[in-house]
């Protein structure tokens, strides 16, 4: 029986034993031989090899499964010396699902998609440190003057010592000087931004062989990359020895907007042919390829090790630079050496500097070859197994790393798998890398001879290649880490993990690496599912045999989509020990008109009347999108109860334009330039809900709902502050949460027939706080929704949905500073009366392997929309879904 | 540092020298799931992700793309 449980496993992380090779047929054979040889010498142990077989689901990523993980990468604060910077640490979420289907015995498809969002600071540059760069932005509140934020300063004047030492002034008239090298890293902070990854290969498995091809995109609003790549597998030696060659090209182009508020401050000549200007803003434009090639060979030692080595090569080319990061010049006029003309000054007499920052110019081309090793190692006795890594890698910009790494593997009792690992990795910094550069020669001055012309440096007089990216220079890290997983049912596996690494220019390899200022450590925490659709399957089929007879009746409503998937808490799993996991999409997008109530209205009655009675609107938003992404796990520990759990992963992006007749700016106010957009995203509020049965027949049946919404969302999202200009919080809509503990309750009726299936629900959302920590609360809402589908034998159906939705205005306001450049800065511009219409398909796949598995997608239409205050129209919205009850 | 290589190289050679032939039926430890060179794929993923955007070094890349500019 064990048998058919096997996994499909996929060779690019799979060993070679474990015959990845061919999928399917390789492993259940392998698994058959080894349950043979098991049992040949007597050695079975009933309860060791369902115990293989369950871990096995869960650790094995290339088995038919769905993943779905949630991650944050969170820095310390960066070390400013004797500033105080109250900018946020950079901060990254990440969303991320895959899936992994045999779409035939020998085809494997595999999809993947990413999300990111980011925020924070981010160094721009390193400059010496009594220029003091980082200075504190004050703002007056409530509470009086506070620190608000922090300033760079790039450009200073500064006294070096005849070695082109910095020196520090003390205070005071006469004050002497000293000489202090020390060296600080210049912040910026960006608003937040997101990027989104979607990557797809398809595998054919021989029987000693498999080829894969997959390609991807990335996309950030600054940067695209489209990829791929090709891979062959071949085992000989039956399968003892396994070898991988495979080859891959990327093109990326950037398309980076130059910080506005840093643009008078940075030399940009050395890319004024990359340089486009669009509406105020300059974009640097490049193009960048990479093509990699690598080798990789497997090999089982004896029945307990494994080996694998691994050549790869990657030739760069193009726009290489990080186009957000800045040379600091320290440009020393000659002219000051013999002041009038006259004689050289003595020696020992300090000269005074022209501080300017220049973007980064690294070589166009980069080849890189890395060597990788790994030893898995498995301990008797502790049914342990030890991975043991070695990486070495070696560039043409005299880059050389090494990587060291090494995990415990430890499988506990009950399900549970807990694995520690240390990680240690040191490198040589490039060679055009520098801290600051200094350059004896004027930055800009009027020519003597005619005072009319004005003289710039000599670009001939810098370095070709210069870059003070932390990131090229030598430094070690420590980084440690665990991973605990847990199998909660048969072919569902939680997984969390955490890791905390530190980054020392002392842990350098052969001594320091000469560049402490950049030191810093983050966090990274995720937490994600992944489900064994083959073991799940399996888990599903087996409970319907239990249960034949019994239950019968429920059969049909169970699969699939029963009700619209737009209806959220619209139905109960039939049997106690069901569980179901989705994963829901939700798209929705405003755009064009702005609309007071039912109407359309016009720029000078946005400005005098869009706002409220003090201020006038200056901006509207030309376009809103907003995508969810929800994770649905749902339990039921008896036929009238479900319980459910779904963590959100929200994004949101707008853009805005000048209103006609709008007042004049305000200074020192965010005044929204550029061409850039804003964009926010994160973790969303998580909801908590039960399902009871209140009442079912074989035609009808009736269910209330409950759920509690947590404010795991954020409400402080901020634009940010910087260069004495106040971004304040972002508008209402860009939060990715409400704020306050909310219940949600539900009354659903559905019924059926042959082929028709119909319902009607009535839902609300209630606030239980008066406010949340930045002030305000969202309006509560009522919602019907009513519904009606047909389905086919073939698992298709069709469904139409009727939604009407009332949304109260926001109560109270930002309790901090809020730009409040337009309508939706205003608590009243928010909720009205909206009637939609949806379209849907669903498709239930019925036999087979992926059996039993749901897709559904619906189109909502607005029909009518009835706003309060002045609001963006809105376009429509996409809904969908994956499902999938075991 | 050329030395420290070339000792880690002899080391992880060392076992090849003791390579066995393991018969199919042999294979039961192998083939548990924490013996798989990538152990906890789902980690991987977001480790690698976040090395690349703050390391220099070069990687083997089995992906062979993506990951962006991770320019922050």
């Amino acid at each position: 029986m064990t048998v058919t449980v096997s996994s499909h496993s996929s060779p690019a992380v799979q060993n070679p034993l474990a015959p990845p090779a061919d999928s399917s047929v390789g492993k259940t054979r392998l698994q058959a031989l080894s349950s043979a040889a098991l049992l040949l010498p007597g050695l079975l142990l009933p309860a060791l090899l369902p115990g293989i077989v369950s871990t096995a689901q869960a650790a094995d990523a290339g088995a038919d499964g769905v993943s779905l993980q949630f991650s944050q990468y969170k820095e310390g604060k960066r070390e400013l010396v004797d500033a105080h910077s109250q900018l946020p640490a950079l901060n990254v979420d990440v969303v991320h699902g895959s899936v992994n289907v045999h779409l035939q015995d020998r085809v494997r498809f595999t999809f993947g998609y990413t999300q990111d969002t980011w925020s924070g600071a981010t160094p721009v540059t390193t400059a010496p440190l009594v220029t003091n760069p980082n200075r504190a932005l004050l703002r007056n509140s409530a509470t009086g003057v506070v620190v608000a934020g922090a300033s760079p300063y790039v450009n200073n004047q500064l006294l070096l010592d005849a070695e082109r030492r910095p020196l520090r002034v003390s205070p005071g008239v006469g004050g002497g000087t000293e000489i202090d090298t020390r060296a600080v890293q210049v912040l910026s902070s960006a608003s937040p931004e997101s990027r989104d990854q979607a990557d797809f290969s398809l595998a054919y498995d021989w029987d000693e062989a498999a080829l894969e091809g997959g390609t991807g995109i990335s996309q950030e609003n600054d940067y695209e990359s489209v990829y791929g790549n090709l891979s062959l597998r071949l085992d000989f030696n039956q399968k003892l020895t396994s070898v991988t060659l495979g080859s891959g090209y990327t093109r990326s182009q950037a398309s980076a907007i130059l910080d506005p508020d840093l643009l008078p401050y940075l030399n940009r000549t050395a890319y004024q042919q990359d340089i486009k200007r669009q509406r105020g803003s300059e974009i640097l434009q490049g193009d960048r390829r990479d093509w990699t090639a690598h080798a990789d060979l497997t090999q089982v030692i004896n029945r307990e090790t494994l080996l694998n080595v691994g050549l790869g090569y990657t030739h760069s080319k193009g726009f290489l630079e990080n186009p957000y990061k800045a040379m600091t010049v320290l440009f020393v006029d000659q002219a000051q050496l013999r002041p009038n003309g006259g004689a050289n000054l003595p020696v020992n007499v300090p000269v005074t500097a022209d501080m300017r920052v220049l973007l980064e110019q690294r070589p166009d081309q980069n080849r890189q070859l890395a060597f990788n090793s790994k030893l898995v190692r498995y301990v008797e006795g502790l049914d342990a197994a030890l991975h043991l890594s070695y990486g070495y890698s070696h560039d043409d910009w005299s880059v050389s790393a090494h990587t060291l790494e090494v995990e415990w593997i430890q499988p506990l009792a009950g399900g549970w798998q807990i694995a520690p690992r240390l990680r240690y990795y040191s490198q040589s910094e490039a060679d055009f890398y520098q801290t600051y550069l200094v350059s004896e020669q004027f930055y800009r001055r009027f020519d003597p001879d005619n005072p009319e012309r004005l003289q710039v440096f000599d670009p001939g007089l810098l370095p070709e290649h210069f870059s003070s990216d932390h990131r090229l220079s030598g430094f070690g890290s420590l980084s440690a880490g665990l991973t605990l997983s847990k199998e909660i049912t048969r072919g569902l596996v939680f997984e969390s993990a955490l890791e905390y690494y530190r980054r020392e220019s002392d842990l350098a390899l052969g001594g320091g690496g000469g560049s402490p200022y950049a030191d810093f450590d983050f966090r990274i925490i995720s937490a994600g599912l992944w489900l064994d659709l083959d073991a799940a399957s399996l888990r599903a089929q087996r409970r319907a045999l239990a249960m034949e007879g019994e239950h019968a009746q429920h059969q049909g409503m169970h699969a699939g989509h029963s009700t619209s998937t737009g209806v959220m808490f619209g139905h109960l799993l039939p049997n106690a020990g069901d569980f179901m996991l989705a994963y829901r999409h939700a798209f929705s997008r405003q755009v064009g008109s702005l609309l007071a109530g039912s109407h359309g209205v016009s720029d000078a009655e946005i400005v005098s009347q869009g706002c409220s009675a003090l201020t006038q609107c200056r901006y509207v938003p030309t376009y809103m999108n907003m995508k969810m992404h929800m994770i649905e796990l749902m339990y039921a520990p008896s036929p009238s109860l479900t319980l459910m759990l779904m963590p959100q992963f929200m994004d949101m992006d707008m853009n805005l334009r000048e209103l006609v007749g709008r007042p004049a700016a305000v200074p020192g106010v965010h005044e929204h330039t550029g061409i850039g957009g804003h964009t926010s995203g994160g973790i969303g509020d998580t909801v908590i809900a039960g399902l009871f049965q209140l009442r079912e027949t074989s035609s009808y049946s009736l269910h209330a709902g409950l759920g509690v919404s947590a404010p795991t969302g954020e409400v402080g999202l901020e634009l940010r502050r910087m260069f004495r200009i106040d971004g304040g919080l972002m508008h209402f809509d860009m939060q990715t949460g409400s704020g306050t503990w909310d219940i949600l309750p539900s009354l659903t009726y559905t019924g059926q027939g042959e082929r028709w299936q119909w319902g009607a629900q009535l839902s609300g959302v209630l606030r239980l706080e008066s406010r949340n920590e930045s002030g305000y609360r969202l309006g509560n809402s009522a919602q019907v929704n009513s519904w009606t589908s047909y389905g086919w034998h073939s698992g298709v159906s069709a469904t139409l949905r009727g939604v009407y939705t009332h949304r109260s205005a926001i109560h109270g306001d930002f309790n901090e500073f809020n730009a409040q450049i337009g309508p939706m800065d205003f608590p009243r511009n928010q909720g009205g009366r909206f009637v939609d219409l949806g379209v849907g398909l669903s498709y239930t796949i019925p036999a087979g392997r992926l059996a039993g598995n749901s897709l559904a997608l619906e189109w909502l239409e607005p029909v009518h929309e009835d706003v309060n205050g002045f609001q963006l129209a809105r376009h429509g919205a996409v809904n969908a879904s994956w499902q999938f009850a075991f | 540092m050329k030395r420290l290589l070339v000792i880690l190289l002899a080391l992880l050679a060392l076992p090849l020298t003791g390579c066995v032939h393991v018969q199919p039926w042999e294979r039961g430890v192998l083939a548990k799931p924490h013996m798989a060179l990538e152990a906890t794929p789902m980690q991987n993923t977001i480790r690698s992700h976040t090395y690349e955007s703050r390391e220099a070094a070069a990687s083997i890349n089995r992906a062979g793309g993506g990951g962006g500019c991770g320019c922050y």
